[in-house]
C-alpha cells in the first residue's frame, strides 16, 4: 500500500472528518466522471481510488468550506491526464465512431454541418442512446459536457478544473454540443426516429 | 413570425449561456423578447433545453458500494498508520 506523505499540519482525526463531511458526499459524482473519462469500470474504480489517496496527500491545500467537489474533480482530471489517458478505451458504440473522424480544424471553428435535430427527437431517444453518443465524443468534449450539463459547474469553475481560459471553456462547450447534436441527428436518421 | 434567423449562430451561443445560467440579465431579457418572434430561436431553445435535460437525467451512475468500502478501509488504515508513526518522528 502506498503511504501518503506525512503531513503534520492536518491531524489524522481532522483528515478523517474532512473526508467524511466534504469529500465522501461526492463519491457518486467522482465515479461517474471517472467512468465517463475512462469508458472502463475497472479503470474508473482505480482512478477514483487514486484520486482519494491524492486528495489525502494534498489535503493541507484544501480549505474546508470551499467547493470540495471542484477541488476533487481537478485532482481527478489531472490524475486521468497524467496516468490514465493513454490507456483509456475508445468509443463503446460503433455507430458513433464517425464523430471522432469528423473532428477537423481548431477548437474555435464551427462544425461545418448544422445538425438537423428537433427537441421531440431528443425526447424520444432512450437514455442509453444519449449516453452512447456522449461516450463517442473525444475525451475533451465529453469532459466539458459532463462538467457543465451533468455536474452543473459554472464556466469559471470549469476553467479552474480544466486549467484553461474561460473563453476556451465557452468555445469548447459550444463545439462539443454541436458535435453531439450532429451525432444524434445522424443516429436518429439511421434508426428512423425522423 | 420569422422563419429564418440571420444571427442564429450568435443566438445559439446566447441560448446556451442562458441555460447554463451564465448569461447577463440584459442578454436574457433581449433574447426572451425576441424568441416569440423567431421560429429558429424557439426551436433552438427547445432543443438545447431537451438535450441538457436528457444528459442530466440519463448519464448518472452511482459509485459501487464495494469501491466506496474499499476506499474507506484504505484511508482508515493510512490514518491509523500515520497516527502511530507521527509520535515516533515528533
Amino acid at each position: 500500500m502506498d503511504i501518503p506523505v506525512l503531513d503534520s499540519k492536518i491531524s489524522p482525526a481532522k483528515a478523517h472528518a474532512i473526508f467524511q463531511q466534504e469529500f465522501f458526499p461526492h463519491m457518486d459524482a467522482m465515479y461517474n466522471f471517472a467512468l465517463k473519462l475512462t469508458n472502463d469500470e475497472d479503470e474508473a474504480q482505480d482512478l477514483v481510488q487514486d484520486t482519494c489517496m491524492k486528495a489525502y496527500r494534498f489535503i493541507h491545500s484544501f480549505e474546508p468550506g470551499t467547493y470540495a467537489k471542484a477541488w476533487l474533480f481537478r485532482i481527478l482530471k489531472n490524475n486521468f491526464i497524467n496516468d490514465y489517458r493513454k490507456k483509456s478505451r475508445g468509443p463503446s458504440k460503433v455507430e458513433f465512431e464517425w464523430v471522432e473522424q469528423s473532428i477537423t480544424g481548431d477548437e474555435d471553428s464551427e462544425p461545418a454541418y448544422q445538425a438537423d435535430l428537433q427537441a421531440e427527437t431528443v425526447n424520444d431517444m432512450l437514455g442509453d442512446e444519449i449516453t452512447a453518443a456522449i461516450q463517442a465524443l473525444p475525451v475533451d468534449f465529453r469532459m466539458i459536457i459532463i462538467l457543465c450539463d451533468l455536474e452543473e459547474f459554472s464556466y469559471e469553475e470549469m476553467a479552474r478544473i480544466l486549467n484553461i481560459p474561460i473563453g476556451t471553456v465557452r468555445s469548447r462547450l459550444h463545439r462539443a454540443r454541436a458535435l453531439l447534436k450532429e451525432s444524434l441527428a445522424t443516429y436518429a436518421k439511421t434508426k428512423g426516429y425522423v | 413570425m420569422k422563419t429564418n434567423c440571420t444571427q442564429h449562430k450568435e443566438c445559439l451561443q446566447v441560448i446556451q449561456r442562458i441555460l447554463d445560467k451564465e448569461a447577463t440579465a440584459e442578454e436574457v431579457a433581449r433574447f426572451m423578447a425576441n424568441k416569440d418572434q423567431c421560429l429558429p430561436c424557439q426551436e433552438g431553445y427547445d432543443l438545447e433545453l431537451s438535450l441538457k435535460k436528457a444528459i442530466k437525467n440519463n448519464c448518472s451512475v452511482s459509485c459501487p458500494s464495494d469501491l466506496f468500502a474499499r476506499i474507506k478501509t484504505k484511508l482508515f488504515l493510512v490514518l491509523i498508520l500515520i497516527s502511530i508513526l507521527i509520535p515516533l518522528f515528533c
